[in-house]
């Protein structure tokens, strides 16, 4: 089920530029800190918490009889990838010329972090959107759910700026 | 009318177009909406914007007078036009990943056109500025004047966005101006910031066209409202 009021994603670019997107973010941090680890940790956070939790969203949607048919999930979960990756390429150039022209490290934590965070929640709204969830309580499991992905996400993010910036 | 070249010089149709665009903005935004004159609006907007700011740019730079009025004429319109750069592909990308039609010529075109109206009210503001210095108005008091008058016309700006982007009333819209308004507040605060310096106190000696890479805005803003009130962190201003 998608909204209707959407217009769908071109989803191959949509799909490149998630995929170069957290890399991007990452090599922003790279270069700030000099340390190369960032560059392969941050897509594979992203891309890790997103295959490892979105099982569940499917099954506790499904078991509060709300669920969309498996194949509209999986178109659901594409377009909210690809919706991620177009925000993150709107992103990283104001991320990295504010990261290149401070001084202070936690300033490319603040703007990576920014910019992350922004994607993540408008990817979660377009996949809301694709979902049409209906009922209070699969409002509540989405956003159980939304909460648990972005804290994961966040946790790790977190100590991976701890670890390379101290 | 077909598109032209983006590189081909001004026309004469230039004129109209800055014409409609202080006179008649609905037509104007649905000029661009209609998205067959996109290189001429482009290519007017783009020098509307150089051409402004350098005069506000020279305005500021008179407070100083000499070689700082040609290095706020250059830097000011590298400002405006390195922030919509920077920023317009964030209005497209946010819309587009919340089901807008991804339009990213046609955006890149609004924001140059919003820019280009602000900037044209700033340049319509240079007289205060040139009062200012004649009647030898404080430093700092000039410069919440200047801060006063690009507020006045960032809001103009933005007025105008918000009014294309509702009428087009597509999913997102309003999230997308917001997201806008904070990677342009952000992208081009910190690039005002790393040009810097635009007003320079008369008695200034030296002048440098940059300043190196110090301490953040946020900073510099707080100390700006203190001194204006009297309250001075140093012994004596820099020189």
């Amino acid at each position: 089920m998608s909204a209707v009021s959407s217009v769908p994603l071109p989803r191959p670019a949509s799909l490149a530029m998630a995929a170069l997107g957290p890399v991007a973010i990452g090599a922003i941090l790279a270069a700030r800190v000099s340390h190369l680890s960032p560059l392969v940790t941050t897509p594979a956070i992203v891309f890790g918490v997103f295959a490892t939790t979105s099982p569940a969203l499917y099954i506790a949607t499904a078991t509060t009889g709300q669920a969309p048919a498996l194949g509209a999930m999986m178109r659901a979960f594409g377009a909210a990838i690809g919706a991620f990756g177009i925000v993150l390429a709107g992103l990283v150039l104001p991320a990295a010329f504010l990261s290149l022209t401070s001084t202070a490290a936690t300033t490319t934590f603040a703007v990576t972090s920014l910019a992350l965070v922004a994607a993540a929640v408008l990817a979660l709204w377009r996949l809301s959107a694709e979902l049409a969830l209906k009922g209070a309580t699969t409002w509540w499991v989405y956003l159980v759910w939304s909460v648990a992905t972005l804290g994961i996400a966040g946790r790790l993010w977190w100590d991976l700026a701890a670890e390379v910036i101290s | 009318m077909i598109a032209v070249d983006a590189m081909s010089p001004p026309t004469v149709e230039s004129p109209r177009l800055v014409d409609q665009l202080l006179r008649d903005r609905p037509a104007m935004i649905a000029r661009i909406q209609r998205g067959t004159e996109l290189a001429a609006i482009m290519r007017t907007m783009c020098l509307t914007i150089a051409i402004a700011m350098a005069i506000v740019g020279a305005a500021l730079g008179s407070y100083r007078g000499g070689i700082q009025v040609a290095f706020a004429a250059i830097k000011l319109p590298l400002v405006l036009l390195g922030t919509a750069a920077l920023s317009a592909p964030a209005l497209s990308a946010i819309g587009t990943a919340l089901g807008r039609r991804s339009r990213v010529a046609v955006d890149l075109a609004l924001v140059m056109s919003a820019l280009a109206f602000g900037s044209l009210l700033l340049a319509a503001c240079t007289p205060l500025v040139m009062l200012g210095r004649a009647m030898e108005m404080p430093y700092h008091r000039m410069i919440l004047l200047v801060v006063f008058m690009f507020a006045a016309a960032g809001v103009a700006s933005l007025r105008m966005i918000v009014r294309a982007l509702a009428a087009e009333a597509a999913p997102g819209w309003r999230t997308s101006v917001v997201g806008l308004c904070t990677v342009f507040a952000l992208v081009g605060g910190q690039l005002a910031w790393s040009l810097r310096p635009y007003l320079v106190r008369p008695r200034a000696q030296d002048i440098v066209f940059v300043h190196d890479i110090e301490g953040s805005l946020l900073d510099s803003i707080e100390t700006v409202i203190d001194s204006a009130q009297g309250n001075y962190s140093r012994s004596e201003a820099p020189l």
